[in-house]
């Protein structure tokens, strides 16, 4: 089904000149997922590293989602993901949650009746079980802290808030889980373009302060405004490369 | 005055629906099952205490934590047995099978090991607060239905507590709402809807063993309680816990007004036919689009 | 693969488990009718006759009413009551009741089936309970007691010959009502039926007069009851209370599933276990309940058809290990059974090379006629106008108009959440519009239901794929060539008209280059041909206006190319309304673009313009 050949996993052939030997966050071989029998991606081999902000391009429908959704443990998948050395549990989200990879997932699915700020608290979830010890922590305000435009929205349901809000909300919700990467999967679908460009500029603020990120984007042009590294998926078939090639 | 003491008997019973109801549709919302065997939980409950106590003669509190002890136990293997190859196994159900059928068949099932165990025979649990009804303002409190009334107080309270300022609560929250959006966070919603699904089942329990003093049990009232539950949850659409609540209150009313207005015999037959009617009147506004499986 | 469908003609598929019936059922109660097993064989095929209607109204049609053991219950208590005050025999009440109960059914089945899905079920839940107090608390019917009969089904001068005779009776009605129920399952009506139950809104977008439907399978359902409880009434001479109670109602569900509710003969098989396995066990019968819970567990954990499913599943399972040539005929009969629905997303295998050819589209739509020049000035087709939809007080969609002409390919494009699917639906008419106005060829449709817009010519498709699985692809397209739905159900007994149905369908895959797949199920194709076969189903009922709702969804970038072409042929020959999410496809396709956002039209104009326009591109990402 697939119309071009598998391509090898390509080290990048120009390398940062100023970088130190930085940790692989993300390593990604072969990488396979199907539903029922529909194959969704086909092989996907790719690294991140630490620090990168890491674009996923390419058209609609040819897996950009679906390799995301495997790598965090969406759905299950075939093949090899290691996150920061360790192997990845296959089929689990949680697991990926607890050792630093957090999904900011396509359509924010949020929770409608939970008020703004019940979303993003439950963030925490991922590192621990005391309300007392999320409501004060460190990845909590700082989640709140970046979107000061929610700040008067905290206590409305979810569910009755705006398409950029709620984007908002997702990502704060993310970032409550202190992640070292933050994987968001097609970011401004469904914005006007003023508010997707606010999400850029939340999301390049959260790169700069040091998590990696990986950005799984329809339209190429914007996402390399904040990207240094891309990969490109072709007909579920995707692997690394250099950032800006046309 | 007869109106007061049938809107307190009605109450009673009412708080017994709404808390019931409140179960099914909490765990609709995690699941997407239809609990209709938490009449049948009462119901255990009730005859297992009165049957370690009048039969065998234990002492009443062993009996009680005993009879819950081995209601959640139950409710746990039939959970990771049944329902998780019927949810989660390799052959996943269908709609209207799932949603309905295998809590139907847990009903019966459960009223049949009653039937085993406790004869046909109407029998209750021994009563926890023992005496005289208590009289105020001309209204006449019985005290099992003060006993009721204050057990649905509490578990609604720990209940609200539970969700409004714990993480966990907030979680299990989160996990009726967006199952997909919780799994994200790290929730386990297996897990939640494991909980629930005991919790329900104990909770049933231990209504069961306070409210038998009142009515007094066979092996078959559970199928009816069940279905009183899975009703006023119906009115919340299944997945508005509070409008469920609401709903049982006002079945429970209902129910004791017609019943002493009415009829005594035919009060239950005019309740189902009243309730049947505002099914098929307002399905939408009840919430029955939206709760349509498939 | 060997379908029911290619064995014979509908007559001679109903005439086999009729027969079955028959011989087997006469077999058994001439040998044994007087004896125990015998009596508990009798009691059985009374329970059948209950559970063959309850194949056809729950199992085949997902109409699920718990309305059976009450009718059960007017049945034998009408007999009892018509024997013992009236002195009339029961073969001679047995009609009385029928029409008696028919008459019921009609009147409660009107309030009750306008009720869809779980609201059906939860209102009709209560039946049994409302008539289990009433019939505990009327004396005359003998309250707990029970009614005792003077009569026999069959009247006879020894015990031996009562039995015998009454068992012969029994199965003789069994296989009228076998026989009844094949022949309509079996019929184009049957066709109907099985897309009712796979989905109540793409039935009704196909023709199926669904309230009608609905409100005959509840009386056939119920009317089938009442026949097995005059049986009952008749062989056991006693109605006792229980037989009306919430538990009998359980025991008959059970039956139906743990038999196999998509299957009459499962009906049956499901009737005969449970009645044995009460019968030749006493702690069996004591602890009935919890036998009962316990199959009907495993059975749904092993196959949610039941006996049937398992037997199908062994019969496929054999059929693939015996080369074609030597595959004995029994093994070609499939029990009728229609198989699982199908959700989407779940299809086999990928393609094999050359599924479906793809031909430049023959299919002969009506063309204007010669005098009705295609000038600027011809009346559109449809017009949409002022339409707007508020869902409490939420408006989701704001005075739309829009008029599109009787050819040509229109894209409606928006942002999730942005109305279009309500705007298709309210053409469709699965959803009235608050206010508004839609006019087809000039007249008013506003109200119309959608099985009466199918008659004048629209056509759709829905996102998710909605097709009967278990049967051909043939059957399926089928489905929108019937001429059945003005017809009653009852006249399905007598004639079919599913060969035509079937002729008129073989021409469109013809026609669109699908006919090397008719005979194919439809849940072993791809999802690129599930959609197809949509289409092509949409497409033979030769359709003046064309609903598609996302037919891109979940296809390759190739399998989009494919598509592209088909649909730029198709907008040559009648008019398409596009719903799409890919921009390109639509742009590519359309000579003009409607987009919707928060319920308002934005925009509303040709490629060129889309393209370029700032509205549409702050709006929608990825141009």
């Amino acid at each position: 089904m697939t119309s071009e050949p598998p391509s090898e996993q390509t080290p990048d052939p120009d390398p940062d000149p100023g970088a130190t030997e930085a940790n692989v966050a993300l390593a990604v071989t072969g990488l396979s997922v199907s539903y029922g029998n529909v194959v969704a991606v086909h092989d996907a081999t790719f690294t991140v590293t630490e620090g990168d902000a890491c674009a996923i391009t390419g058209p609609n429908g040819n897996g950009k989602s679906s390799i995301l959704m495997g790598v965090t443990g969406m759905v299950r998948r075939r093949g090899d993901v290691e996150i920061f050395g360790a192997q990845a549990r296959n089929g689990d989200v949680r697991w990926a949650a607890r050792h630093g990879l957090t999904l900011v997932p396509e359509r924010r699915q949020l929770y409608p009746d939970l008020s703004a700020y019940d979303n993003v608290i439950l963030g925490c979830y991922a590192w621990t079980r005391s309300i007392g010890k999320a409501r004060s922590s460190g990845p909590f305000s700082r989640a709140i802290e970046l979107f000061p435009e929610l700040k008067p929205h905290l206590k409305q349901a979810a569910g009755t808030l705006s398409g950029g809000q709620q984007q908002m909300v997702a990502i704060a919700r993310g970032l409550a889980s202190d992640p070292k990467i933050l994987a968001v999967d097609e970011p401004c679908l469904g914005l006007a373009e003023s508010v997707a460009r606010r999400v850029y500029d939340v999301l390049a603020k959260i790169h700069e302060q040091g998590t990696t990120l990986i950005v799984v984007e329809e339209a190429p042009k914007r996402a390399l405004t904040l990207c240094n590294r891309r990969v490109e998926v072709r007909n579920g078939v995707a692997a690394n490369s250099r950032a800006g090639a046309a | 005055m007869k109106f007061g003491n049938l809107v307190i008997a009605g109450l009673v019973t009412g708080s017994i629906y709404a808390v019931f109801a409140v179960c099914v549709s909490v765990w609709y919302r995690v699941s997407n099952i239809l609990n209709l065997a938490v009449g049948d939980f009462a119901m255990c409950g009730a005859l297992g205490v009165d049957n370690l106590v009048r039969v065998r003669n234990w002492p009443l509190p062993l009996a009680i934590i005993t009879t819950l002890a081995v209601v959640g136990i139950f409710a746990f293997a039939y959970d990771r047995i049944v329902l998780r190859l019927a949810q989660d196994g390799p052959r996943r159900q269908e709609g209207i099978v799932i949603t309905f059928f295998f809590t139907f068949a847990l009903s019966f099932f459960i009223d049949g090991v009653a039937k085993m165990l406790f004869g046909s025979d109407v029998h209750a649990a021994p009563a926890l607060w023992n005496g005289q009804s208590l009289t105020w303002a001309s209204l006449n409190l019985p005290r099992a239905g003060l006993l009721v009334l204050g057990c649905a107080l509490i578990v609604g309270g720990a209940f609200w507590f539970y969700i409004r300022f714990t993480l966990g609560g907030k979680a299990m929250e989160a996990s009726g709402e967006n199952s997909l959006g919780a799994r994200i966070v790290g929730i386990d919603t297996r897990r939640y809807r494991m909980l629930i699904f005991i919790g329900t089942a104990v909770i049933a329990a231990i209504f069961g063993i306070v409210e038998s003093p009142i009515t007094g049990y066979t092996y078959l009232s559970g199928a009816t309680i069940s279905l009183t539950g899975f009703l006023a949850a119906a009115y919340g659409g299944f997945r508005k816990p509070g409008r469920a609540l609401l709903a049982g209150l006002f079945i429970g009313i209902l129910e004791a007004l017609l019943g002493g207005y009415v009829s005594a015999e035919y009060g239950d037959t005019v309740m189902y036919a009243i309730l049947a009617a505002l099914v098929l009147i307002m399905p939408r506004q009840l919430g029955f689009e939206s709760a349509v499986g498939g | 693969m060997n379908t029911l469908s290619s064995l014979g003609t509908s007559r001679t598929r109903s005439l086999m488990p009729t027969g079955l019936v028959l011989v087997v059922g006469a077999i058994i109660v001439g040998v044994w009718g007087d004896q125990y097993t015998g009596s508990v064989f009798i009691l059985a095929l009374c329970y059948s006759i209950v559970t063959a209607g309850m194949a056809v109204q729950i199992g085949f049609s997902q109409q699920i009413a718990f309305s059976q053991s009450v009718f059960m219950g007017v049945g034998a208590y009408g007999v009892a009551m018509l024997n013992t005050h009236y002195n009339m025999s029961v073969l001679e009440a047995t009609p009385i009741v029928l029409v008696a109960s028919a008459v019921a059914a009609l009147i409660l089945g009107s309030v009750v089936t306008r009720a869809s899905g779980l609201a059906l079920a939860v209102a009709t839940l209560m039946l049994p309970l409302i008539a289990v107090g009433y019939v505990s608390s009327a004396g005359f019917l003998g309250g707990a007691v029970g009614a005792p009969l003077t009569g026999n089904l069959w009247p006879g001068s020894t015990p031996e010959a009562v039995a015998v005779g009454g068992g012969l009776v029994t199965v003789v009605f069994l296989a009228i009502a076998v026989f009844i129920a094949s022949r309509i399952l079996t019929s184009d009506i049957g066709l109907e039926l099985f897309v009712l139950g796979v989905d109540e809104r793409t039935a009704a977008a196909m023709g199926v007069r669904t309230p009608r439907r609905k409100l005959e399978l509840f009386v056939l359902g119920c009317v089938f009851a009442a026949l097995g409880g005059a049986a009952y009434a008749g062989t056991q001479q006693f109605v006792p209370e229980t037989l009306v109670d919430p538990t009998a109602e359980l025991a008959l569900l059970i039956m139906l599933f743990i038999g196999g509710r998509r299957s009459i003969i499962g009906a049956v098989v499901g009737a005969l276990i449970i009645q044995y396995l009460q019968g030749a066990w006493n702690w069996v019968s004591v602890n009935i309940l919890v036998v009962e819970g316990l199959l009907l567990t495993v059975v749904l954990l092993v196959d949610p058809e039941g006996l049937a499913g398992i037997v199908n599943t062994g019969l496929a399972w054999l059929r693939d290990r015996l080369p074609e040539g030597r595959i004995p005929l029994a093994l070609k009969i499939q029990p009728v059974i229609a198989g699982q629905n199908l959700s989407a997303g779940e299809t086999a295998e990928t393609a094999e090379a050359g599924e479906f050819a793809l031909q430049p589209v023959t299919v002969s739509i009506p063309v204007l006629p010669d005098g009705a020049a295609e000038t600027e000035t011809r009346t559109p087709l449809l017009a949409v106008t002022d339409v707007g939809k508020e869902y409490g007080g939420l408006s989701v969609l704001d005075d739309i108009t829009i008029t599109l002409p009787s050819r040509g390919l229109f894209g409606l494009c928006g942002p999730n959440g942005a109305g279009k699917s309500t705007l298709l639906n309210v053409i469709g008419g699965s959803v009235p519009p608050s206010h508004g106005q839609v006019t087809l060829d000039g007249a008013d449709i506003t109200r119309l239901p959608p099985h009466e817009r199918f008659y004048r010519g629209v056509s759709r498709t829905f996102q998710a794929v909605h097709l009967i699985g278990g049967r051909t692809v043939l059957d399926n397209v089928a489905v929108a060539c019937l001429s059945s739905h003005q017809a009653g159900l009852a006249t399905r007994v007598v004639r079919s008209g599913l060969a035509e149905a079937r002729e008129k369908a073989s021409q469109t895959l013809d026609d669109l280059g699908m006919g090397g797949m008719k005979n194919r199920e439809v849940s072993s194709l791809t999802l690129e041909s599930q959609r197809m076969v949509e289409l092509a189903r949409a497409l033979a009922a030769r359709p003046r206006l064309l609903l598609l709702d996302e037919p891109a969804s979940g296809l390759s970038q190739d399998q989009r190319r494919r598509l592209a072409v088909l649909l730029a042929t198709l907008g040559e020959r009648t008019c398409v309304l596009l719903v799409e999410h890919d921009l390109e496809l639509v742009a590519q396709v359309s000579e003009r673009i409607f987009v919707l956002s928060a319920g308002r039209l934005v925009f509303d104009g040709g490629p060129e313009d889309f393209r370029a326009s700032p509205v549409v591109n702050s709006l929608l990402v990825g141009l």
